[in-house]
């Protein structure tokens, strides 16, 4: 080992701190160049089924960056409906379009606990999949209807370019939050 | 991103914090029990979860694993004596057995009992496989012990390693749940390495490089699938397990054998990254123990007589910008394991996670996240314990295979992800 260290600590060649891999140090840390390295992101998200939606109002109050929360207000939802026809509102009750909401969206979120949904899900899906907008697929298990979870899943998988099942709903803020929603 | 504050509560490890609390409930990889050769050897240093301790083998072949300083000075005992059944400090003379007791005071009279008021703070040290496990909590909280599978193999049939890795455990683990990155930055090496070249799910790898990522929760952790196109419009899933709160594993390639990785804590800048390749049902060849040894594969190569990796940050990791531009490595870096230490190190020693940018496919990672802070928060403020102790919890395998569209990984894989004695590993 002797030659690497004549070659790193050559003395007629000083090398500074921050011009080597030796600056992962914490105190090097403190020289980051501070400032905001991303800009405000769209996120939607859709609850596709009444539980879903609950678990989701459960937290639309938090302080979010630009998210919009929607819901799927109607069932028999199927996967040949139009995206223009597809029955959404605000959490204030006020209807919304599939198109207004993801024409500026960076990611979009579906929210399921229940096979019922899969239609609604794969409109969704779909779309974002035809417009390449990030969509991510959370089917909230809780060992509750596990073939219908199963069939939402199914349902998003070829669209969604992930798909988290999940055991509680306290994981949607904990993504949200991960994803400066 | 994480928020300050969880981010220090998951990665700090020091006694009486609530992560450090959290890995005390587990049986944990503390020294490779050939640090500890044969009855009588010379001790050894080892520092974990912010605690510097002296390991040590005595005439009778118990393992001993305690503070590292003498009670009476505070001398450190690594300087000490090994010699009938204790560790002598040669400063004056008090010894300790492999629990912490002191059984002489040479300077007081016998008959006083002095030394029977003297106890080092000691911890329970036992052999499986390859390794000596400790576990740093209360004894009455104690979990069965540990019977991983790369452990409990016989002997020819696996292979582990350690190196000293210069960042929080952390980001070190959430670099084994991360299966993005292996289309870029290992391409070169799936190419090249002898323990993973020649597999045929490598050209899925190479010809897909936009994985679609499926997280499921598992009791004792997660289970992350990582799908690409193979033909036919079928899928080729690589399954990675995740077990509370830092083991995981690679899914396998072809019939190499199957590797994972524990990352324990060394102190909160520091941690150790333990290695294991194993074959659940052949002896390892020759060439792949070699290669192994070599610092193929997961493993790495040293700096002499040490477990810090030959590559290091004090020679920028031997970077090789012309390896880089003919394709053999897409980092420069030599090796899987330092491809990846290399970059986790630079992130600093604990990543600031407040500024970080966080993309739906590293659910997996957020997920994990999640995980930890459910179980040190029920652990801290509900005595509850953590996911990962016990042994349904530990029979798990990674694993690849090739499946139809609609058959979900978790059903159609629920065998090949767990472990089968005598069964061979699933893998394309």
């Amino acid at each position: 080992m002797a030659g690497l260290h004549d070659l790193f600590f050559d003395p007629n060649h000083p090398t500074l701190l921050s011009g080597c891999a030796r600056a992962a140090t914490a105190e090097e840390a403190a020289f980051r160049v501070q400032y905001p390295n991303s800009t405000t992101r769209s996120s939607r998200i859709f609850a596709l089924d009444p539980a879903a939606a609950e678990a989701m109002y459960a937290i639309t109050e938090d302080p979010w960056n630009n998210a919009h929360f929607l819901t799927v207000t109607a069932t028999g939802v199927t996967a040949s409906t139009r995206a223009d026809d597809l029955p959404l509102c605000h959490p204030d009750g006020s209807a919304a379009t599939l198109e207004s909401e993801i024409r500026d969206a960076d990611v979009v979120v579906l929210l399921a606990t229940t096979g019922d949904s899969e239609g609604a899900a794969e409109v969704i899906a779909r779309e974002c999949f035809n417009r390449n907008i990030m969509c991510a697929g959370l089917a909230l298990g809780g060992g509750q209807d596990q073939p219908g979870v199963d069939r939402v899943v199914n349902s998003m998988r070829r669209f969604a370019r992930v798909l988290v099942v999940a055991n509680d709903t306290d994981y949607i803020p904990a993504m949200l939050t991960a994803l400066r929603a | 991103m994480l928020r300050k504050e969880v981010n220090e509560l998951l990665t700090q490890t020091d006694p009486e914090t609530p992560m450090g609390d959290m890995f005390r409930q587990y049986w944990i990889p503390a020294l490779l029990a050939s640090e500890l050769p044969e009855d009588d050897c010379p001790p050894t240093r080892v520092k974990l979860l912010g605690e510097r301790l002296i390991a040590f083998r005595d005439s009778k072949g118990r393992y001993g694993l305690m503070d590292e300083f003498c009670a009476h000075r505070g001398v450190s005992l690594w300087f000490g004596r090994n010699e009938e059944g204790g560790l002598r400090c040669p400063y004056h003379g008090w010894k300790y057995d492999y629990q912490g007791n002191c059984v002489e005071v040479p300077s007081e009279p016998e008959e006083s009992g002095f030394c029977e008021k003297i106890k080092l703070r000691a911890y329970p040290l036992i052999k499986v496989g390859d390794i000596l496990w400790t576990h740093m909590g209360d004894k009455e909280n104690r979990p069965p012990e540990p019977e991983w599978e790369f452990a409990t193999v016989p002997a020819e049939q696996t292979y582990t390693s350690k190196r000293w890795q210069e960042c929080n455990w952390l980001q070190a683990m959430e670099g084994g749940i991360d299966s993005s990155h292996v289309s870029f930055l290992h391409s070169g090496s799936l190419k090249s390495d002898p323990l993973f070249r020649g597999a045929k799910g490598n050209q899925y790898n190479q010809n897909d490089k936009k994985p679609v990522f499926e997280v499921v929760e598992a009791d004792g952790g997660l289970y992350i699938g990582a799908r690409r196109m193979a033909e036919d419009g079928h899928y080729y899933w690589r399954i990675t397990p995740w077990v509370m709160p830092s083991f995981t594993m690679v899914p396998p390639r072809g019939d190499h054998p199957m590797h994972g990785h524990f990352w324990i804590p060394i102190d909160d800048h520091n941690c150790w990254a333990w290695s294991f390749d194993y074959h659940p049902t052949r002896a390892l060849t020759t060439d792949e123990r070699q290669a192994m040894i070599d610092g193929w594969g997961v493993h790495n190569q040293y700096v002499p007589g040490t477990f810090r990796p030959r590559q290091n940050k004090d020679n920028d990791y031997l970077m090789d910008r012309d390896a880089q531009k003919r394709g053999e490595s897409y980092s420069g870096i030599w090796g899987i394991a330092m491809q990846d230490a290399s970059l986790q190190e630079s992130m600093g020693p604990i990543v600031d996670r407040t500024k970080e940018n966080l993309v739906s496919t590293d659910n997996g990672i957020i997920m994990a996240r999640h995980r930890l802070r459910k179980a040190v928060t029920a652990l801290r403020d509900k005595g509850t314990p953590p996911p990962g102790r016990t042994t349904d919890h530990q029979m798990v395998r990674s694993a690849a295979r090739v499946l139809p569209p609609d058959q979900p990984f978790k059903d159609a894989m629920k065998d090949d992800l767990t472990v089968r004695p005598g069964v061979k590993q699933t893998s394309v």
